[in-house]
This record gives structure tokens, C-alpha cells and sequence, in this order.
């Protein structure tokens, strides 16, 4: 793990048991997230991603296990080899994970500081005017009353209030790694661009690593200095956002940005995708995890799966499209 | 054809232990479905937008105004004479697993409708089926593959497509669509829209659209009607193309604003505006209703509530005392 | 999206779409735990139904054999007539089975249709249905039941049924009634509405199947609530014995021969306990069984 890297994830794989034998939720997984920037993590329902996320907590929810891989973080080591109390004190303070506002991920029994104190107590925080200190700060940060707030049990809150405070708790404990799961999914379009303005401002501030997971490519696509897209397990394709979304190479990422609805654009150049994204018992067992819907599929596509390639630091997983561009560049 | 005339809706709402207060979901808006029309309707969460669709569906009644529904008007009818006229505006709602009873087959969910159409037409069981088989095929689905199999086996776009075969058992005029597809995962939304922008031709019907997400508005008509609700009332109102690219209200103009914009294929709108601190509901302003937050609000906006009218260089209708047209949505970037 | 299917995959699947119901029984037995009380369920129940075949209408008294120990003549001893226990278990099974489960019939059937009616026109029929189910909760169960004793002697099968019943029925039209309430603001409830189906229509078939698992839940533990309530009425000597039955066993175990006291009757004292132990035991085990045979989700057409 270089320097410049503060999240290594090599060959990660997590599967859950099912009547038909073992589904593979991820597969073959490696993503690096460069220290300071935001990576953007795109993939629709059945892609893994939460899957992944909840991994890099070592938090698979069983049945599922980790199979195979690791989750290097700096200055803690491979993530999934913690247990215990280590991994406990990991995550918090070491890694900050928020979830979906709509996930009633807060207490509905008590007040939002008593919430913060609880979690200063369990690890160990002794001086715990300092943290309710710091948690005020950060909450007036996020354009909220921090008295209010903190006062406040969760369903006092609006879905925009519980994003922002579910923000606080992750970094309250000064994580410098920072995860968010569908930050602004339930949330309408003002809210979501307050919260996505808070999101890069504390990144840029505290000179995080962060990793935001959405099916919103448009998310991603504004604030995401990388991006990923998770296709059925896989990571299909990899790069910096504008390189990924003005020239995608995999025929997913191609099709999935002809299939969104935008707000430029021709409307009538919009094509729908064939099928429909693949739940765990669907997924192909052999062979590329897009070629039952992908319109260049060769019969090389159903064998065996497509390895990296890679152009700068933009790479992506597909036979043909691999075969193509080499002629381009041989040509 | 549909027409809403100063329709209001008033919620009384407990305020904290200190007693009752009012919430104005409506405050008398005008909206017309025109036939064969798609019309799409935003706001934030709050606005009333859901509440109007609600209403047009006979699922909440209204306190005032009146809904004319092909030269009826509803608020001559009593409330039980009115359920003839609200079944001919189906919702199609924003979940479509909670919109399907878990516990049937998708073959008799379509059935139970279809049966009691049957006997209105005096016809029988060879009908249902061919009907019911025509009506998958118009949404786009095999009816041999559906028929037999519960809503879990069937993906979000699927499921949307049996709720909407199952409105069209009815024969509507108006399809309302309750954030119809953001639930559906994105690859899937294009189908949706598509198909209700199609079957605006096929089978006659007009389209309600509300969602909170402009982007899928373009989608389900050429340039439809575009209406923007803020707290209760139409603030703006005018062609979707226009309304999108010239917004005069500042509302509008901080909604469109919040659209992300996709870099390295768009750039951001050179006009872009984001309104002062968040919505309060609580405050019920003297005059324009967006004034506390808005960038550019000016003394006589406090002092009576804008009408919606056409003003300065605006083509459309809207309800701002100053607007001013900015460009403030995401411009494609040009390829180098 | 579409996806053909050959005649012949069609042919199959429908084939095998009649096989998935069988299929679902199979939640019954799938487990070691489910297995025995399947079993033990099913016993007892063929019990109820013909044990009283098994044997003389009056059982063999024998007056210098009483209170004896566990022998192979008399696997459970005898009581203090001298007449077979294992003899007395078997045909006393029946009533005490037959009334809880009719009792149980009664009030499911009062208990739904009024949670039913009362949660779907919460206006006019919700206040009055809902006045006399608060009314009937009102009454504590147990006492009431020893309070009616004393006016009507509802000794025979029918009638412990019936008392038992009409005063039980409260809590799952209660239950009903608040799932209804729920149920009713479901937008697929909703859309039923809007597509004119009658109300009557909307309570049976979308309402209720998304009910079926609470009352098919509250079906067995009603089993064992009014098994205890009958056998403890029975054993106050609140009811007028008629014939025998486990109640009357565990009454006459304790009064006349002391059991609690002395080691004399243990078989005597023990057996009916066991059985009705066993029983409970089984049903509640079979609870979890019958929330996932109602689960949409085990439906499965391939």
C-alpha cells in the first residue's frame, strides 16, 4: 500500500449461502481509495455495493462471510483480521460510516447528545466535554442549531437533520476515513445539494478519505473526484469521474448513461437496457456478469471473465471493448 | 379533460404540546390535464404536490375549489356520488411492491378488476383473460411469465408495469404518477417513462407526472406542462423546455440549482442561485411565500402575495414581483 | 422486458405450482423440534377422535387395585376406583380437546369478523364493535369464567365451548382490528378502492390474507390458553364433572388422593400434567412453522 493510498481493498469477496449452492455477493473486489480524495461508488440494486461497504467495517451480516481479500486501512492494517474490542475501536474512531437518513440508524428512545455521549463512553473517551465540544462545532458546521439538535430525539428530525447528524457521528470521533451509504437517497433535491456541500466542505477540511456509495450516478458524478461502477459483484469499471463519464468504456457504463434520465441532452437519444439487474441467484456462473445484457457479447464473453485492462489510470473489464482499443492504439 | 380550480386542502396539525396549528397542503391552485396531455408537476417534499394527485384520485377530500372532471364538477356531487368520477384518474404510486397485494398472484390482482368490468359489459371469462393478456402486452410484459407469479418474483420495472396494466383496467383518463419510478433502479426508469409517454398514444390516456426529480419530467412528453409548487401554490407554470432553461421565480431558479451536475460531461449553469437557510414550515409569511429565503427578495415582496401572471421577458406564467430569467441548469460540456 | 416461455416450460411450471402447496406443509416437519410436535399434535388429536372407541363406554372399575403403581396391566397406574389411568387419558382427551378447539373456532370466527369490520369502517361500524370487544377484554377471563360458573353449570363439552368462546373472543378482534386499521392505508388496499372494488370484496381478499398468519398464530396459542382454562376450571370444581376428562383427573389427583402430599397417585397426578405440558409444548413449537406457511415469499413457481 503506497502512501498516496489510505484504503486498499485487494480481492475481496463475500458470498451468502443459498439453496443452489454459494452466491458470490462480491467477486474479485480491488479498489484503492487515494488519501484526500472522494470516491464515488456506483451501482444499482444487486450490484454488492452495500455488501462492500458493510465490509470495509468487517460488518457482513451473516449468513454472508468474507471469502477471500483484504481491506487495508493506514495506520490500522487488513480491517477483516479484527475482532473484538480492536475491531470495535476501529470503527469510529478509526472509520466513519454513515447511513441512509432513512435507515432509523439513531436511538428513537433518546435525545441525540445523550446518543454522542454513549458513543464517547464506549470508547473510551474520557473527556467528554471535549467531544460534546467538538460535536457542537461540527453541527453548526452542518448549518444546524447545535442546542436543538442535540436536544432533539430522532423523529423530531427531518430526513435532511438526521443525514447531517448521522455525519456528526462519524466524525465526532476524528476518523479520517469516511464512508457514506446512499447519503441522499429519501431526500429531495435542495436537501441533497446542502448535504452534498456539507459532505465535500468537512472533506476538504479535514483532508479525509472518503467513499460515497449511490445508485445516483448524478450524485457521484458531481462530487466524486473517482468512480466505480459495480455491476452483480464486480467492479466493471474504475477512473477519474470526468474520464468515466465523457468516455466510458465498458458496455454497462455505456449503456447505463444512455438509459438515465438527464437533465441536458437529447431525450429521444435515451435507450432503455434490455433485462433487468441480476439478484444473487442470477447471477451468470461463469463468464461476464453483463454478457446476458450486453449487446457486443461473443461467445468468449460466456466462458470466462474478462480481466483489467488498463488505460492511465482508467480501467475497465471487457474482451471486446479491450480488443478494440488495442487496435486503436496499435493502429 | 381535467381541470382543478383554487383547490385548497388544510391539514390541522398538532404543534408540540402547545396546541393545534394548520398546515395549508393547498392554498387554491389551478391545474389543467388536457386530453391526451402529459403533465408534470415539481416541488420539494411539503410542497403538495402529492396531496393534489391524492385528491384527483378520491384517496383525500378537498376543503375548497373545485375538480371538474369532463364537465362534472365534483364539489356539486356528495362525497359517495363522487367515486365514478375519481376512478377515471388512477394513481400509479412511487412503491410498487407496497402497491401490489403481496399475497395474490399478479393473474388475480388483474383479475379482480377486470371481473367487475367483465359483468358492467355483460361479458365473460374468455374476455378477462384476452383482456387482461392484451393490457401485459401494452405495458410490455410476456403474459405467460407473469401471470402465474407473486409481485416478490417480479423485478421494480415489473412490478411498476402491473400496477400500470392494472390502472388501464378501468379505462382512465388520467394516469397521476406519484414519483412513479424513484424506486425503480436507473437503468429501469427510461422503460417506465417511455411506456407512460406511449401510452398517451395508444391508449388515449393523459399523464400526471409529479416527482421531485426534473430530469425524469422531460420524459414523459414533448415539452410537457411544466408546474412548480412551493408551500401550497403554483409559483411558476409554463412549457417544460422553457420553465427548465429560463426559469423566472427564484424557486424554480434554486431547484434547478441543486441539480448535480455530471463533470466532464456537463458544466454547471453560469446563474446558479441556492435559497436562504431552509424551509420553516411554521412561518406563515405576510406576502410572497418564499421571501424569507429568497436571494433576491425585495421590500414590496413582503407586502402581498404575488399572482400568477406573465411579467418582463418571461414567455410563462409565475408568481415572483421581480424575476429575472437566469441560466442556472447544468450546460452540456462541448467535446475539445 | 419480455420472457417467453415454451409450452411446455409453462406446462411444467403450472404442474409444479400445484406441487409448491403441497410443498409448503413441509415448514410442518422440516426441523428435528417441528418434526416431534407434528407428531405428538397429530397423536393427540387421533386421540381426541377415537380413543373414546377404544374402550367401553364404563371403564372397568376395580375396587382393590386403586392407586396403583405403573405396572404393565396399567402403564400409568390406576385412580381410585381402580380404572386404568393410561384408559382415563385416552378417552378423556377428547374433551378437553374438542371444546378448546372449538372454543378456539368461536372466537376466531367473532374475533375476525369483528376486527375485520370495525378496522375497515373505523366510523360507523368501529365504535360500536369496538365498544362491546372492549367491553368482553374488560372482563378478566379467569374469574368471570369461575363468576358464570356459579349461574350456568356449563359442564358438558358444548357448553365449555360456547363459555369459553363468547368470553374470549376480545383480544383477537383488538389484534384484528389495529392489523385492518394498517392494512387499510396500504396503497395496494388503496388501489382497490380506486378501482372500484366493494368494500366486502377488498376485506376478503386483500385484507384478510395478509391477516391469515396473525390468526392462524393465534389459532394455536387460543388451543392451549383455553386447554388451561378449562382443566383449571375443572380442577377448582367450579364445572360439574360429566364423564371423565383430564380437568376432572388432576381435580380428583389433588382432593382425594393427596397427591401433592403423598407419593401414593404420582402416575395419577402426573399423567394428565405431562399431556397437557406435551401438547402446549407442541403448538407453541409449530407457532414459528405457521408465519412462514402463510409468507408469500415461500411461494415458488420453479
Amino acid at each position: 500500500m503506497t502512501n498516496s493510498t489510505a484504503v486498499s481493498i485487494t480481492d475481496l469477496g463475500v458470498s451468502f449461502p443459498t439453496s443452489s449452492g454459494p452466491a458470490h455477493a462480491v467477486a474479485g473486489v480491488s479498489l484503492d481509495l487515494p488519501r484526500g480524495q472522494i470516491t464515488g461508488l456506483v451501482g444499482e440494486s444487486g450490484s454488492g455495493k452495500s455488501t462492500l461497504a458493510l465490509s470495509l467495517l468487517n460488518a457482513v451480516p451473516a449468513p454472508g462471510s468474507v471469502t477471500s481479500g483484504s481491506v487495508e486501512i493506514d495506520g490500522v492494517g487488513d480491517v477483516l483480521t479484527l475482532k473484538g474490542s480492536a475491531l470495535r475501536k476501529t470503527r469510529g474512531a478509526k472509520i466513519g460510516y454513515v447511513f441512509q437518513a432513512s435507515q432509523n440508524s439513531l436511538n428513537p428512545l433518546k435525545p441525540v447528545g445523550k446518543q454522542l455521549l454513549d458513543l464517547g463512553r464506549s470508547h473510551g473517551v474520557r473527556d467528554r466535554r471535549d467531544l460534546l465540544h467538538r460535536a457542537r462545532l461540527l453541527v453548526e458546521e452542518m448549518g444546524l442549531d447545535a442546542e436543538r439538535v442535540l436536544a432533539s430525539y430522532q423523529h423530531e428530525l427531518s430526513g435532511g437533520m438526521r443525514q447531517r447528524v448521522g455525519i456528526v457521528f462519524a466524525l465526532v470521533l476524528n476518523a479520517h476515513v469516511l464512508i457514506l451509504d446512499e447519503p441522499t437517497t429519501a431526500l429531495d433535491m435542495l436537501s441533497q445539494a446542502s448535504v452534498l456541500e456539507i459532505v465535500q466542505k468537512v472533506h476538504s477540511e479535514r483532508g479525509l478519505t472518503t467513499l460515497i456509495i449511490s445508485h445516483d450516478v448524478g450524485v457521484i458524478g458531481d462530487i466524486a473526484d473517482r468512480m466505480a461502477v459495480m455491476y452483480a459483484g464486480r467492479i466493471v469499471e474504475e477512473g477519474p469521474t470526468p474520464s468515466v463519464l465523457a468516455s466510458p468504456w465498458h458496455p454497462y457504463t455505456r449503456a447505463l448513461l444512455t438509459a438515465m434520465p438527464r437533465i441536458t441532452g437529447d431525450v429521444s437519444a435515451a435507450k432503455q437496457l434490455p433485462g433487468r439487474p441480476p439478484d444473487l441467484s442470477s447471477i451468470p456462473r461463469a463468464g461476464c456478469v453483463f454478457a446476458p445484457r450486453c449487446a457486443l457479447a461473443e461467445d468468449a464473453c460466456t466462458e470466462t471473465e474478462p480481466e483489467n485492462t488498463f488505460l492511465a489510470d482508467h480501467r475497465f473489464a471487457c474482451f471486446v471493448t479491450a480488443r478494440e482499443t488495442a487496435k486503436e492504439t496499435t493502429a | 379533460m381535467i381541470e382543478v380550480k383554487g383547490l385548497t386542502r388544510t391539514f390541522a396539525a398538532r404543534r408540540g404540546l402547545l396546541g393545534r396549528g394548520s398546515v395549508h397542503a393547498l392554498r387554491g391552485i389551478d391545474v389543467t390535464i388536457p386530453d391526451h396531455g402529459a403533465v408534470s408537476v415539481i416541488g420539494e417534499s411539503g410542497c403538495g404536490k402529492t396531496t393534489l394527485g391524492r385528491i384527483l384520485c378520491g384517496l383525500e377530500s378537498f376543503d375548497g375549489g373545485d375538480v371538474i372532471i369532463d364537465g362534472e364538477s365534483l364539489s356539486a356531487l356528495k362525497p359517495k356520488d363522487r367515486a365514478p368520477f375519481h376512478r377515471k384518474i388512477q394513481m400509479i404510486h412511487q412503491d410498487p411492491y407496497s402497491a401490489l397485494n403481496p399475497t395474490r398472484t399478479i393473474g388475480q390482482i388483474l383479475a379482480d378488476p377486470l371481473s367487475l368490468r367483465g359483468r358492467q359489459l355483460d361479458a365473460d371469462r374468455k374476455w378477462l383473460e384476452a383482456r387482461r393478456a392484451e393490457l401485459l402486452g401494452l405495458v410490455g410484459l410476456d403474459p405467460d411469465y407473469v401471470l402465474p407469479r407473486y409481485p416478490h418474483m417480479l423485478s421494480g420495472g415489473m412490478r411498476q408495469r402491473v400496477v400500470i396494466a392494472r390502472a388501464l383496467t378501468v379505462d382512465p383518463d388520467v394516469l397521476v404518477a406519484d414519483e412513479a419510478v424513484s424506486m425503480i433502479d436507473v437503468s429501469l426508469r427510461l422503460g417506465i417513462l417511455q411506456l407512460l409517454r406511449d401510452l398517451r398514444d395508444r391508449v388515449g390516456v393523459s399523464v400526471l407526472f409529479i416527482t421531485h426529480d426534473v430530469a425524469t419530467a422531460r420524459y414523459v412528453g414533448d415539452n410537457s406542462d411544466l408546474y412548480v409548487l412551493y408551500r401550497g401554490t403554483v409559483i411558476e407554470h409554463g412549457p417544460a423546455d422553457t420553465v427548465i432553461q429560463r426559469p423566472a421565480h427564484p424557486y424554480t431558479q434554486c431547484l434547478l440549482s441543486a441539480i448535480p451536475v455530471l463533470r466532464g460531461i456537463e458544466l454547471p449553469g453560469p446563474d446558479r442561485v441556492v435559497p436562504n437557510g431552509p424551509l420553516d414550515e411554521r412561518q406563515e409569511p405576510p406576502g410572497c411565500l418564499f421571501e424569507p429565503r429568497c436571494p433576491f427578495a425585495e421590500a414590496d415582496c413582503r407586502a402581498g402575495a404575488p399572482a400568477l401572471a406573465l411579467r418582463g421577458d418571461a414567455t410563462q406564467l409565475h408568481a415572483c414581483l421581480h424575476p429575472a430569467l437566469r441560466s442556472v441548469v447544468a450546460v452540456p460540456a462541448s467535446r475539445s | 422486458m419480455t420472457v417467453a416461455l415454451a409450452p411446455e416450460q409453462l406446462e411444467t411450471g403450472l404442474r409444479r405450482s400445484r406441487q409448491r402447496t403441497a410443498r409448503r406443509w413441509v415448514l410442518f416437519v422440516n426441523t428435528p423440534s417441528r418434526a416431534i410436535s407434528a407428531f405428538i399434535v397429530v397423536l393427540f388429536g387421533l386421540m381426541a377422535i377415537f380413543g373414546p372407541y377404544l374402550y367401553p363406554a364404563n371403564l372397568p372399575i376395580n375396587a382393590n387395585d386403586i392407586y396403583a403403581s405403573p405396572s404393565l396391566a396399567h402403564p400409568l397406574g390406576t385412580d381410585f376406583e381402580g380404572v386404568d389411568t393410561l384408559a382415563l387419558i385416552v378417552t378423556g382427551a377428547r374433551y378437553v380437546i374438542f371444546s378448546a378447539v372449538i372454543a378456539c373456532a368461536i372466537t376466531v370466527v367473532l374475533g375476525t369478523v369483528g376486527g375485520l369490520v370495525a378496522g375497515y369502517y373505523p366510523r360507523w361500524a368501529g365504535s360500536a364493535i369496538m365498544r362491546v370487544t372492549d367491553f368482553v377484554l374488560a372482563l378478566p377471563g379467569f374469574p368471570v369464567l369461575l363468576v358464570l360458573a356459579t349461574v350456568w353449570n356449563f359442564g358438558s363439552l358444548w357448553q365449555m365451548a360456547l363459555a369459553l368462546g363468547v368470553f374470549g373472543w376480545g383480544g383477537i378482534a383488538r389484534a384484528v382490528r389495529s392489523q385492518t386499521l394498517s392494512l387499510r392505508e396500504r396503497p395496494f388496499v388503496e388501489a382497490a378502492r380506486g378501482l372500484g372494488i366493494p368494500g366486502w370484496r377488498i376485506i376478503t381478499t386483500e385484507v384478510m390474507p395478509n391477516v391469515a398468519p396473525f390468526i392462524g398464530m393465534n389459532l394455536l396459542t387460543g388451543i392451549t390458553a383455553f386447554i388451561y382454562s378449562e382443566v383449571g376450571l375443572f380442577f377448582l370444581g367450579a364445572v360439574p364433572f360429566t364423564g371423565s376428562n383430564w380437568g376432572v383427573m388432576l381435580n380428583n389427583a389433588v382432593f382425594q388422593a393427596n397427591a401433592v402430599t403423598s407419593t401414593r397417585a404420582l402416575a395419577y397426578l402426573l399423567s394428565p400434567l405431562i399431556c397437557i405440558m406435551l401438547i402446549t409444548l407442541a403448538l407453541v413449537t409449530l407457532m414459528n412453522a405457521v408465519d412462514e406457511f402463510f409468507n408469500p415469499r415461500l411461494r415458488r413457481i420453479k
